[in-house]
């Protein structure tokens, strides 16, 4: 009988374990789905609810904080969505709130989207309404579209008569059809191909030199980048032009000179040419050397003359007056 | 004339439809054998437990990690637990153990009365002035019908959590987001169907298995062979009756 009794725990243990499981299932998914614990209803008037069905999540700022429990239709262009919202939420909840129908996802459930103007307002109650956003309606975006598919139509028409225009033999495009064009066209873009290419090899070398002359590397740099050396430099120039055309002159008459000279010519020449010119010239200054002393013994003498005696005691007087003042 | 076939078919039928309904009379009728459903409900319940558990587990991990690359395929990955628990709690976890039970139980209950049908132990029991029929069929088929309901209702939270550590093996789903997301998933429309089908499972397989025992041919062939019958034929109607099942439940509206 104990083993029984053992057995019977057991199995009572077992099926206690099974149905506890169940009913813990079943009430965790019943308050998922607000089933169970206290909530408020609010509604909203829809125009259209977009397949929207009863037991859909109703989100509040992307939180779940309820579900849709009744969706009727008012008339024809109303359908009212009643939703029971947990109690907890409704603080948060303020009656200036927009209610719109959105999906979970790309390809979810449909859903309530309750969202908050951020506008002041009390907080929402029991049995209030929301104002409602209406969803992007597919119809709305297939009349815009109709009229874009208008528009397209038209600009389409014209560009096919401004293609027909470009087709025509008397038009731009004879022009691009026309082979010879074409290869003359290739030929000039060949030489431009190639001139380019010099062109940019010359430019590279000027570069190099410009660059080297900008750093005042060379005398060419110096000379540009250094102003005086320029200034200088232009004078001197004209100096030596100056200089070498009269080089030129001076070497031409010294070239006729020294022929003359040479030759025996003139009066220099006779000079350096004559030896007794030399020993006259000696004698002539020797002459004229006994000349002078004899002049200045005659000067001496005519200081002591009484008539101009007078002249030279004066003037010795004032020099030495001179000296005096200076001391 | 009919062919004999059909006519053997036919007539298997009616003895089964008969069996069937005096069940449901006996049933109704007082005094009901507690202290032996009590261990028929241990032997059939709590004794199927462990193989119940293994396979769901087994299951559970398995679907999960079949369902992946699909699923990665789609770039849905987060959606693993949420397709895996569907198909766990509406469809595997119940068949599974219905399967198993009508193996073990089917098989065991068949052999069980087969023998003493052949050893004449239910001949002697009428003689004795017991109800063999309820003493021996009531309280079995009682227990099938209360336990594989217990059983498949433990599947599912077995399979459940091989899905979790399935879900883990390749990605990184954490305990609470998986149970949030299953929960989240799952709804009533998706349980009280799996649920309530089970104790269909349970009463074919326990009517089967009492049926096939209680007219077991002579001989140790017969009890061999109504064992065998018993497995066959409950496995086969808990397909049929899956299906009837999930025919009601869309027409119904809870798929």
């Amino acid at each position: 009988m104990a083993n029984q009794t053992s057995k019977n725990i057991r199995l009572g243990a077992m099926v206690i374990a099974g149905t506890a499981l169940l009913i813990i299932a079943l009430y965790v998914i019943g308050d998922k789905q607000n089933l169970f614990g206290s909530t408020f209803r609010i509604s909203a008037y829809f125009q259209n609810v977009n397949g929207l069905m009863v037991g859909h999540n109703v989100r509040f700022d992307g939180i779940d904080v309820g579900t849709v429990k009744n969706i009727e239709i008012i008339n024809d262009t109303t359908v009212k969505v009643d939703m029971a919202i947990e109690l907890e939420s409704q603080k948060f909840i303020h009656k200036n709130a927009l209610a719109s129908i959105g999906t979970d996802g790309l390809m979810g459930n449909k859903l309530v989207n309750i969202t908050p103007t951020g506008v002041p307002s009390p907080q929402v109650e029991e049995g209030d309404i929301l104002k409602t956003s209406e969803p992007l309606e597919a119809d709305d975006a297939l009349r815009t579209l109709t009229q874009t598919n208008a528009d397209i139509a038209v600009i389409v028409s014209n560009l096919r008569t401004f293609t027909d225009q470009m087709s025509s033999p008397n038009s731009v495009w004879s022009v691009l059809t026309d082979t010879a064009a074409s290869e003359n066209i290739k030929a000039i873009l060949v030489n431009i191909k190639q001139t380019s290419s010099y062109t940019a090899l010359v430019a590279a070398e000027l570069n190099a030199i410009v660059s080297d002359v900008q750093s005042g590397k060379g005398t060419l740099g110096a000379l540009i980048t250094d102003s005086t050396i320029a200034t200088e430099l232009n004078q001197t120039a004209a100096n030596i032009q100056l200089i070498s055309d009269s080089l030129v002159y001076f070497t031409a008459d010294l070239q006729s000179i020294s022929d003359r000279l040479l030759s025996g010519e003139g009066t220099l020449s006779t000079l350096l040419n004559d030896t007794t010119l030399a020993v006259n010239l000696t004698e002539t200054i020797q002459s004229a050397r006994n000349g002078a002393s004899d002049f200045e013994e005659s000067m001496k003498a005519l200081q002591d003359n009484f008539l101009v005696r007078h002249y030279f005691k004066k003037k010795n007087k004032m020099l030495e007056k001179e000296r005096k003042h200076i001391d | 004339m009919l062919p004999a076939g059909l006519v053997r078919f036919l007539t298997e039928i009616a003895e089964v439809t008969r069996f069937t309904t005096k069940f449901f009379r006996e049933i109704l009728r007082p005094r009901f054998e507690f202290a032996e459903f009590l261990r028929q409900c241990f032997f059939i319940g709590y004794k199927s437990l462990g193989l119940v558990a293994i396979t769901a587990f087994i299951m559970g991990l398995v679907i999960t990690i079949q369902s992946r690359p699909t699923l990665v395929e789609f770039g849905a990955e987060a959606w693993l637990p949420k397709m895996v628990s569907v198909s766990l709690v509406r469809e595997i976890a119940p068949v599974i153990t219905a399967l198993i039970c009508a193996g073990k139980i089917g098989s065991g209950i068949g052999a069980e009365l087969g023998s003493m049908k052949v050893t004449e132990q239910i001949d002697a029991m009428e003689v004795s002035g017991t109800n063999p029929y309820k003493y021996l069929v009531v309280t079995r088929v009682m227990a099938t019908i209360l336990m594989i309901p217990i059983l498949a209702v433990l599947a599912d939270a077995v399979s459940l959590y091989g899905a979790y550590l399935g879900s883990n093996i390749r990605g990184v789903v954490s305990w609470d987001l998986y149970w949030n997301q299953v929960f989240a998933t799952l709804t009533y429309s998706d349980i009280m169907p799996s649920i309530l089908k089970t104790f269909f499972f349970g009463f074919a397989i326990g009517i089967i298995g009492c049926y096939q025992g209680f007219n077991s041919k002579k001989g140790t062939e017969g009890v061999g062979r109504s064992a065998n019958a018993a497995v066959v034929i409950s496995s086969l109607l808990v397909f049929i009756i899956d299906l009837i099942a999930v025919q009601i439940t869309d027409l119904a509206g809870l798929t």
